[in-house]
């Protein structure tokens, strides 16, 4: 009997001790995240939409990606490319060993099938798709792109996680693509559309070596599973955060900042700063075509009180005039003087050269973000009181979304977006972008900055092509905004990041 | 019944595409260029000529195909059939939790006309009626589920959830919905109990030494019974086709929420095959709520 029960102890401790060992570094843990909604797609090639970068970020990757501090770094190339002394040939080293989620190994090909793909389909690809020569596996693990002229944005576009240059195996590749399959830390697990979308630890992947930093580095992939729950309505996100039904909670109301610090479950993190409201100006058609028009409409705002309306609490704006926030390597201060002028007179006087008469200015805007509503009501008043006659066309965003796309129905339309790491990557500077701003001064320093390679000239460069947009008004940042998001109290590893990610995420 | 679809089918197909709105455009997010939104149009079909996508429309509709998502990528029904259970579990639930504080009060309250009793269940029912279910579905969300933690504050569960599970987090919303409906199916049973208890046979009934308790349930209840029915089978349509504020702040994803994104995302197949399950519920439940009144008044003929 005796030796029946040490039996049995004996088995149940090399049991214990056979279960301990099998149980990996990490712990067992599932991060779930409540997110605005559902990604549209889970090819991340043919949408724009931060939402499908966010989630998408987590199963396929790019070449290459930003460190936290906005540099670029490698992630499926093995180092940075080796750049041609003339910029045009990029010889792109690739990681050894990458395995896709179908169990197949990445190499070349995919690379090169991938980026054609990303050319002729993405909207960011497309933009630069004129000055690539060609794209070809020049080696079992190199890829070489050549192009027609230097573009320095390309590692930038590259890197980006927002119609990302991912990469697929070759033999999905095609104008769609049905079952996404990618490299990345985490493979799809089950989606049941509006409820949830799993994603489990991809087991063949192989990290990075270097410290983790930003979206570059180590992914640990240290919870088991990352789900993602859409929820729509933001107060709903706040209640499961503080209920600790969530882990992490994406864009909450500013509103709410005092109830997720007064809770013991939740702490609230602030992204700051997040982004920029914008307003688009139509370049193309309409009463904004006149520059001096343009003039007058910068110098009426009164920016301070806009953003306060918005907002409502200074923990959350900062009238900031400069296009990238201190501490970016983009910051400058030329032509700051046209920020915020808050000049009724100045406006009148510059209507009046203009030989305005009254036409509308049809304000674009929509209350699916109230902050973009409630600032343009601000506005309105203070451009009335400058003279002129304002038309606010308040519509939902689909609606906002395609009337945009027409420059006989806007004369501005209100955006925003996040602070991207490169300039080149805001569309907004294109003259072939929907709004159209071109003039030939704007248009040779835009070129040179595109082809220039040397950071402390294209730091000038952008400095000038600041100010050409005070002078001519190409398009108004309003000002900078944070960004509210919530996460459990002892949630390590998940940095405040425009595009959040969890792969080393862990709770306490 | 028919007709009745057909012309649902036509105002569901029209009504979608009179809103502003281009679904191309919002799945591509904002930094997509104009032209790329055409090109989605044209894989999506949604260039070719409004009459030939109608005929496209019902010609598959008939064959019950009610098409493809365009934000899912999936056949309607199928996204449809996946929202089904819990819209259908909710209103359920809800018309129970309507039904056990509506009749009981609003039989007593006819009984006790005039007293007490009978003015607070009026006032409260106005109070139940008169109050969003928003607002109704927000304070229980912070208090019984955040503050208390009695329930979940939002969801249907996740991969590991089983179907028993998933019924917790019904709970709460069905005792929102349920408490915000009770108040007109408590006012019509008072009402209707009010009118038969004035009636001869009531008199004669307790003439002749009937209890009390069996005067009101067995004869006066059933004879009220009609308007009842009535009225909870109006009741379940418009929660089946209506919940559409409780399953947003409780994040349930059902028809509701369902039929929100897709206006918002103009989802118009999803938009139009919503309409047309509605539609289809409403005349089912109006047969049923008939088909009622034969069980409670044998003397009822069709």
């Amino acid at each position: 009997m005796r030796s029946k029960s040490t039996f049995l102890r004996g088995s149940a401790a090399l049991l214990l001790i056979a279960t301990l060992s099998a149980v990996p570094a990490y712990s067992q843990k599932v991060v779930t995240v409540a997110v605005v909604g559902e990604a549209d797609t889970f090819d991340p090639m043919v949408s724009t939409k931060d939402i499908v970068s966010q989630v998408t970020q987590h199963f396929v990757e790019t070449l290459y990606t930003f460190d936290g501090s906005w540099n670029v770094a490698p992630l499926l190339a093995a180092e940075m490319p080796d750049i041609s002394a003339g910029g045009t040939v990029y010889r792109i080293p690739l990681r050894e060993g990458i395995m896709f989620h179908d169990g197949s190994m990445m190499d070349s090909g995919d690379v090169a099938a991938s980026i054609m793909r990303w050319l002729e389909v993405a909207s960011r690809g497309k933009g630069i798709a004129d000055r690539v020569t060609s794209v070809e596996a020049t080696g079992p693990l190199e890829v070489t792109i050549t192009l027609s002229s230097p573009h320095s944005p390309l590692l930038s576009l590259l890197a980006f996680s927002n119609s990302a240059a991912v990469v697929y195996p070759e033999e999905i590749i095609g104008e769609t693509i049905d079952e996404v399959i990618g490299t990345g830390p985490y493979r799809i697990g089950e989606h049941v559309p509006d409820l949830y979308l799993q994603l489990l630890r991809f087991d063949g992947y192989v990290s990075r070596s270097e410290p983790s930093d930003g979206h570059a580095g180590a992914r640990k992939q240290i919870p088991d599973e990352i789900r993602f729950i859409p929820v729509a309505d933001p107060n709903t996100r706040v209640e499961g955060l503080v209920s600790g039904q969530f882990d992490f909670a994406d864009a909450l109301p500013a509103e709410s900042y005092s109830r997720i610090e007064g809770s013991d479950i939740a702490e609230p993190l602030l992204l700051q700063p997040f982004g920029w409201p914008v307003w688009a100006i139509n370049h193309k058609a309409g009463l904004l075509t006149d520059q001096k028009v343009r003039l007058a409409l910068q110098a009426a705002l009164p920016i301070d009180d806009m953003l306060f309306a918005a907002f409502g609490d200074e923990r959350f704006f900062l009238v900031d005039a400069p296009l990238f926030p201190s501490g970016w390597v983009w910051n400058n201060d030329a032509g700051v003087e046209y920020y915020n002028q808050n000049d009724p007179e100045a406006a009148r006087a510059l209507l009046d050269e203009a030989g305005y008469t009254g036409q509308p200015l049809r304000i674009l805007t929509s209350r699916q973000f109230e902050f973009h509503f409630k600032m343009a009501e601000v506005a309105r008043v203070a451009l009335e009181d400058a003279g002129f006659t304002v038309q606010m066309d308040v519509v939902d965003w689909a609606t906002l979304g395609q009337r945009r796309n027409d420059p006989a129905l806007f004369d501005l339309y209100i955006t925003h977006s996040p602070f991207l790491p490169e300039p080149a990557l805001t569309s907004l500077w294109s003259v072939t972008a929907r709004t159209g701003w071109g003039n030939p001064e704007k248009e040779a320093v835009l070129a040179e900055f595109t082809a220039e390679t040397d950071l402390a000239k294209r730091r000038e460069l952008f400095a000038e092509l600041q100010r050409m947009n005070f002078e001519d008004v190409g398009f108004i940042k309003i000002g900078g905004f944070n960004a509210l998001m919530g996460q459990r109290e002892g949630l390590a590893g998940v940095p405040a990041n425009p595009w959040p990610f969890f792969w080393n995420a862990s709770v306490m | 019944m028919g007709a009745v679809v057909l012309i649902v089918l036509t105002i569901a197909f029209f009504i979608v595409r009179l809103a502003p709105g281009d679904p191309a455009a919002l799945m591509l997010g904002p930094d997509a260029t104009p032209e790329d939104a055409v090109a989605l149009r044209e894989r999506l079909g949604l260039d070719r000529p409004i009459f030939v996508q109608y005929a496209t429309f019902i010609t598959g509709a008939v064959r019950g195909d009610l098409g493809q998502s365009i934000f899912f990528n999936q056949p309607v029904t199928q996204v449809l059939k996946a929202r089904a259970e819990p819209t259908v579990l909710l209103s359920l639930f809800s018309l129970i939790v309507a039904l056990l504080v509506a009749v009981p009060i609003g039989i007593y309250s006819a009984y006790r006309h005039g007293s007490f009793f009978d003015q607070a269940a009026i006032s409260t029912a106005m109070l139940a009626a008169s109050v969003p279910s928003f607002w109704t579905g927000l304070m229980a969300q912070r208090w019984l589920a955040t503050e208390y933690g009695w329930f979940p504050a939002s969801g249907y569960g996740g991969p590991d959830t089983v179907f028993l599970d998933r019924i917790e987090y019904l709970i709460l919303p069905s005792l929102v919905l349920g408490i915000v409906n009770s108040a007109l199916i408590l006012r019509f049973t008072r009402a209707s109990m009010l009118d038969v208890l004035g009636e001869d046979y009531i008199r004669t009934a307790r003439s002749k030494g009937m209890s009390e308790f069996r005067v009101v349930l067995r004869h006066a209840l059933r004879n009220a019974g009609i308007p009842i029915i009535t009225v909870v089978g109006l009741t379940f349509a418009l929660l089946v086709s209506g919940a559409v504020v409780t399953e947003r702040v409780f994040n349930i994803p059902g028809m509701g929420n369902l039929v929100v994104n897709a206006v918002l995302r103009r989802d118009y197949p999803v938009i139009q095959g919503t309409l047309i399950v509605v539609a289809n519920l409403y005349v089912i439940i109006n047969l049923i709520t008939d088909l009622l009144y034969l069980v409670v008044d044998k003397r009822v003929r069709f």
